[in-house]
């Protein structure tokens, strides 16, 4: 089967509007939480810290001429990183409406980021807003689809926070499949009232900065932002810049609990043993894993030991949770591209906020941007439902 | 190669297979609401929390998932899973001014729901997906498992379509015009001449692996598309034919996702004048209502077409003297924009 690489990319998070922002935050250990939330009004605006991306829906709609009525900030994110990795990678626009480029996104908010307009018309309180169609997460990439036309095979997933991850594998698929001769993957989300008080009845929200796998750590950090990969195969490349290759890629379910993960994590080792044997690598291969490192009590430990069990003795690993917050349905995907960071510049970037070891596990992830030979990178999602997946990026 | 081996299907109606129009189910203020079977096999406390779709996910899948062992992965397809359970969520976010909330209904408004409970009650730690894009959520599920069987030919897996009339979304359809604002009976659907259908929801759940032998059906080819273009449907209609279809083959059986609405039935019309003098024409969404993943009904009557020569006459648009239906092509459009093209034979 074909062999799978990144020739584009492009995100925007609460750190960076472009791949080289996003780039130069993570070697700086910029930290884009804030106790600032002004997208809408919330009592815990201002009460709780959150990674807003730093543009305003008005100069989102500015910048990229959207004046349609309806499009939601999910899918204003969306089409902002989708610029960029489409400038970025160079394909045509003939290229992107050609019937075998594939469009594969995902996002698990939707238009709910609109809490008082999606309130008034599932209630029937009024003759209809502007964004009835809007309120699916299948509107992000029907807009999408519309604005550049695409006529290729077109998804939504939604796995929870893992979704992205696995929109990356399905365009993967679709690629190997013969299906596509090429896929633009990824994924989005925006901040939303709906899930911030959805995180907060869980009780999984901290009030302070997020401190991925450090012992005192007090839950996640909500964020927002979108990140797409430009996928093309090996032999299309003709002499094009190549950014990463996608080795591995797999999908497991913990089948344990509907919002938490079990002891033993059984789905993480799974879906990165799945990974390992579909890329053909050992364990020892393995020179970085960028973690799921959510920051809550569950996720951390069991991803601890999920490693443990895995690898033994685990390779270096970081969480950007403490740069950008959970980007829920965008993480997969904003975390790919900056795995994909690593392989190019051969470098690795610190896990913010940790100060000590989880007890019964006694890891310490990197604290520091260092230069080191980087071959294959790691990347995990894990989300509700008990869905896992791991995916590989090796060097080119 | 993707072979179907069983089927398990809840819908509007207690035999979607009436002869006697007269006694199919009529919708109930303007809906087709499904008949729900006792669902035996999921523990009553864990039934007692779940949403109606994830009821009649759930209760559909796990008919086919009696020996665990032999499904290595859940495959799901619904547009608005969770979907009743994130507005009861939302309704409580405004009406407590974000107070103390309960997060039941929070985790069970993720897309990914079904398959999240399946995986749970099953045990199931295989490969774990829910395909939410709308009017090709189904389609999706349904490619990812011929994609999922390509690579592992000897694995197995449930492969499904579904979606409820929740209140909120049938508001939020309303309000977009949707559905039909006359009522109108079932049994007229076609003849309606008015914008908009009958909603109905359901579930269609499929065991799937790559043996032909005892097999029900084969699906052969699936393609989809995005346009509001007659003329570009109706190219690709031909190309997935020319593609797919043997030298000197035909399509039997067209089973048409006709709804009612005049909005979309130019698209059904073009289809069928690519379709040969002898191609019988038959039509479901009478029977069972119009929602995003209806097509996994589709294919539940394509399965059950392929091996039942006694089709009711009351589902033909077209007869003619075919009487075996070797090619069964399932064409399906949701809203003007989403297509769908599923070739499906029998075993």
């Amino acid at each position: 089967m074909s062999r799978i690489f990144i020739t584009g990319m492009g995100v925007v998070s609460a750190i960076g509007n472009s791949v080289a922002e996003n780039h130069e935050a993570l070697k700086a250990s910029t930290c884009g939480i804030q106790y600032k939330l002004d997208l809408f009004p919330s009592k815990y605006a201002g009460l709780l810290p959150f990674g807003q991306v730093p543009i305003s829906n008005d100069n989102l709609k500015k910048t990229l001429q959207v004046t349609e009525p309806g499009v939601t900030r999910t899918s204003l994110l969306a089409m902002y990183a989708l610029n960029e990795a489409i400038a970025n990678s160079g394909i045509s626009a003939e290229e992107i409406q050609s019937f075998d480029t594939a469009l594969i996104g995902a996002n698990t908010v939707g238009g709910m980021c609109l809490t008082d307009e999606l309130y008034n018309d599932a209630n029937a309180k009024t003759n209809g807003s502007d964004y009835l169609g809007s309120y699916d997460c299948a509107s992000v990439n029907l807009f999408l689809q519309k604005h550049f036309k695409i006529n290729g095979i077109i998804n939504t997933i939604n796995t929870a926070c893992s979704s992205s991850a696995n929109a990356i594998m399905y365009g993967a698929m679709l690629m190997k499949n013969g299906y596509a001769k090429r896929a633009i993957v990824g994924g989005t989300d925006s901040l939303a009232k709906f899930t911030i008080n959805g995180f907060n009845a869980l009780h999984i929200l901290s009030d302070e900065i997020c401190t991925p796998f450090d012992e005192g750590r007090k839950g996640l950090n909500l964020g927002e932002g979108a990140a797409w990969l430009i996928l093309e195969k090996e032999e299309d490349i003709n002499g094009k810049k190549v950014y990463a290759e996608l080795t591995g890629y797999a999908n497991s379910n913990d089948a344990y609990h509907p919002s938490s993960l079990s002891d033993e994590g059984d789905g993480p080792y799974l879906s990165m043993q799945g990974a390992l044997r579909l890329a053909n690598l050992t364990t020892d291969k393995i020179d970085f894993i960028n973690a799921h490192g959510t920051g809550t009590e569950n996720n951390d430990q069991v991803e601890s030991k999920a490693m443990i069990s895995l690898f033994y003795s685990p390779p270096l690993f970081a969480s950007t949770k403490g740069n950008i917050g959970h980007t829920l349905g965008a993480a997969g995907a904003i975390e790919a591209v900056y795995s994909i960071l690593s392989l190019m510049h051969q470098e690795v970037y610190p896990n913010l906020h940790f100060k000590n070891q989880i007890a019964s596990t006694g890891l310490t992830p990197v604290l520091e941007h260092k230069k080191m030979p980087v071959n294959h990178v790691m990347s995990n999602s894990f989300g509700f439902g008990g869905n896992c997946s791991s995916l590989i990026f090796s060097k080119v | 190669m993707l072979y179907i081996h069983k089927t398990y299907c809840i819908s509007s109606q207690q035999d979607l297979l009436q002869a006697n129009i007269d006694l199919i189910n009529e919708p109930v203020v303007k809906k087709l609401l499904a008949i729900e079977p006792t669902y035996t096999q999921i523990p009553p406390g864990i039934l007692r929390r779940m949403g109606k779709s994830i009821r009649m996910g759930v209760g559909a899948a796990l008919p086919l998932m009696s020996e665990a062992d032999a499904i290595n992965g859940i495959i799901m397809g619904s547009a608005n899973a969770g979907m009743d359970d994130c507005v009861k969520f939302l309704n409580q976010i405004v009406q407590y001014e974000e107070g103390q909330l309960t997060p039941g209904s929070f985790v069970q408004s993720t897309g990914n729901v079904i398959a999240g409970q399946l995986g749970l009650i099953s045990k199931n730690k295989g490969y774990n997906i829910t395909h939410i894009h709308l009017g090709l959520a189904f389609e999706n599920a349904l490619l990812d498992a011929m994609m999922q069987l390509n690579t592992n030919p000897s694995n197995a897996y449930l492969v499904g379509g579904v979606d409820e009339i929740s209140p909120f979304h049938y508001n939020i359809e309303t309000l977009a015009g949707s559905y039909k604002k006359e009522d109108i009976s079932n049994k007229n659907l076609y003849e309606s001449d008015s914008e908009g259908c009958i909603v109905g929801e359901g579930a269609a759940m499929f065991m799937v692996n790559s043996l032909a032998e005892n097999a029900i059906a084969e699906v052969k080819a699936i393609s989809t598309l995005h346009t509001t273009d007659r003329e570009l449907v109706k190219q690709q209609l031909q190309l997935f034919l020319q593609k797919n279809l043997a030298a000197g083959e035909a399509i039997d059986l067209f089973l048409s996702g006709e709804n009612g609405d005049n909005r979309t039935l130019p698209f059904y019309e073009s289809c069928e004048s690519l379709l040969a003098d002898d191609t019988s024409i038959v039509r479901y969404k009478h029977m069972t209502g119009d929602f995003a993943t209806a097509s996994a009904l589709g294919l539940w009557y394509a399965c059950q077409f392929a091996n039942n020569q006694q089709l009711p006459a009351q589902m033909f648009k077209k007869k003619t003297a075919n009487i075996i239906y070797p090619n069964i092509l399932i064409y399906n459009n949701f809203k003007g924009l989403q297509h769908s093209f599923i070739l499906v034979t029998g075993c």
